[in-house]
């Protein structure tokens, strides 16, 4: 976007998802009750928003994600290493969709590792590829007992419907 | 020239190996130290040596190394300069950032998690293209077992910039030979908007499904806004999203229509996934982000949400 269209930048605004979510909840515009996902929780950081984010364009979304998995659950743990030490799924950068099924489950060991590792029941995750290699592949390959959710997903679990302000609505 | 070991000449001679070292060291014998405890003598000094001491020079052992300038043996003439110098070219060596600083150190080799996959890893690829192994990187399918994580320039002392610079040997190969469906898919999206060639109508009945559905799961009045013009905000759809997992459309919707957020969905256009960024190919990158951008300007949007 910056490379291609500076000059159109300048008519409209480019946010994340991770801007956005947090912008409702700090305006107070989302209801959450933190009793629905009492679970143990981590966060996995994606490379993109993460590491490559910082070094394309000198901001890495990591805390963010932090913030809005705390406003949803009370347990949340770290993998290790993690932010910019983080490692990857293993099916970035479009290996998901190519055809090298077995060095995708290899370069997935360590985040298989890091998942169990972790005690976490839940893993939270902002990115499409990375969701897909550890629910449909890790999980399977490496017999990881964890749920894996999007970050939007969380959320939407978490929401008191609108109008329905009792404790506990399920959604 | 002559090459001598001081031990084995001093046998040679019938004297200590320290007298040889005293006659080169003050002078009285001029030899030259070359690497491996070894010492180059010119012939005529070597001869005055043998007569001084009454030995015939052609009955010792010794062996001779040819000198440019050493008189009395031919030396042959190399025909033409061993190297150009100058600026060197390459495919991959276009940015000198990517390669020219390489330490070699082999710090992203380490942090790689599929070092070793096919004999390959970063060091090696950032090596190659240095050298101008250009076939061999493109014959490679390690950049594309690669997941462009990063993981090596963050261990990277020297910032090479070896991301970009597996893009690029991807954005080289024949676009025939990208392996998988990646191609495929950036076929379609440039025939019809998105990678995996969903129909408008079908896009369209799907999103009106869904809402319906929130409807009856007591989101009451969701409405999905297609191509609502003056919409604050811009949403995209992962095509994988509509074709295998329609229901995760809906966490998003959710939590837009709790927020009573003004947004919209374009029905023409709306891929998120660029796969052009996957397979190294920047037109299609930016043809891709161009959509968005007419997106914006033809529904009057003022934030564009970047594709989930």
């Amino acid at each position: 976007m910056q490379r291609w269209f500076k000059e159109d930048l300048k008519n409209f605004q480019v946010i994340s998802i991770f801007d956005l979510l947090m912008g409702y909840l700090k305006e107070g515009r989302l209801q959450l009750d933190r009793s629905l996902r009492p679970e143990t929780t981590t966060f996995h950081d994606s490379c993109h928003y993460g590491r490559r984010s910082l070094k394309a364009f000198g901001r890495g979304y990591f805390e963010e994600g932090r913030w809005i998995i705390r406003q949803c659950c009370a347990d949340v743990v770290e993998m290790y290493p993690n932010r910019e030490g983080n490692y990857c799924c293993g099916a970035g950068g479009g290996v998901w969709s190519l055809p090298f099924h077995e060095e995708r489950v290899f370069h997935g060991r360590f985040k298989a590792r890091q998942i169990r590792n972790c005690g976490a029941k839940r893993v939270v995750v902002s990115c499409h590829n990375c969701r897909d290699q550890l629910k449909k592949s890790l999980c399977k390959e490496y017999d990881l007992d964890v749920d894996v959710v999007y970050l939007w997903e969380l959320l939407a679990e978490s929401l008191v419907m609108p109008g329905r302000r009792i404790r506990g609505v399920s959604v | 020239m002559i090459v001598v070991q001081i031990g084995r000449l001093a046998e040679q001679l019938g004297v200590h190996r320290n007298t040889i070292r005293n006659w080169i060291r003050s002078g009285k014998l001029p030899a030259r130290s070359v690497p491996g405890k070894r010492y180059l003598i010119k012939e005529e000094e070597f001869h005055k040596l043998c007569h001084a001491f009454g030995l015939d020079p052609d009955t010792i052992e010794v062996r001779r190394v040819p000198m440019k300038n050493d008189e009395g043996r031919e030396s042959k003439e190399l025909e033409g300069p061993l190297a150009e110098l100058g600026p060197r070219t390459g495919l991959f060596r276009e940015s000198p950032q990517w390669a020219d600083v390489c330490l070699t150190c082999g710090s992203c080799a380490s942090a790689c998690p599929i070092s070793a996959v096919d004999g390959m890893d970063p060091r090696k690829v950032v090596r190659m293209a240095v050298l101008g192994l250009e076939k061999e990187l493109l014959e490679s399918d390690w950049v594309w077992k690669c997941t462009l994580c990063g993981k090596c320039e963050e261990a990277c002392p020297m910032n090479v910039e070896i991301v970009s610079l597996v893009r690029a040997v991807r954005g080289r190969k024949p676009r025939d030979l990208v392996p998988g469906a990646l191609q495929r898919g950036v076929q379609t999206f440039l025939q019809t908007g998105n990678n995996l060639g969903i129909p408008r109508e079908d896009f369209v009945a799907l999103c009106l499904d869904l809402a319906d559905e929130l409807v009856e799961e007591g989101w009451s009045g969701f409405q999905v806004p297609l191509d609502v013009k003056g919409a604050r905000l811009l949403v995209t759809v992962n095509s994988k999203e509509p074709f295998a997992d329609p229901d995760d459309m809906k966490f998003l919707w959710k939590i837009l229509y709790a927020a009573r957020e003004s947004w919209t969905l374009p029905t023409e256009n709306w891929e998120g996934l660029n796969w052009g960024y996957f397979t190294g190919d920047d037109e299609v990158m930016k043809a891709m982000v161009a959509n968005l951008v007419d997106n914006m300007y033809r529904l009057q949007c003022r934030t564009l949400l970047l594709p989930l």
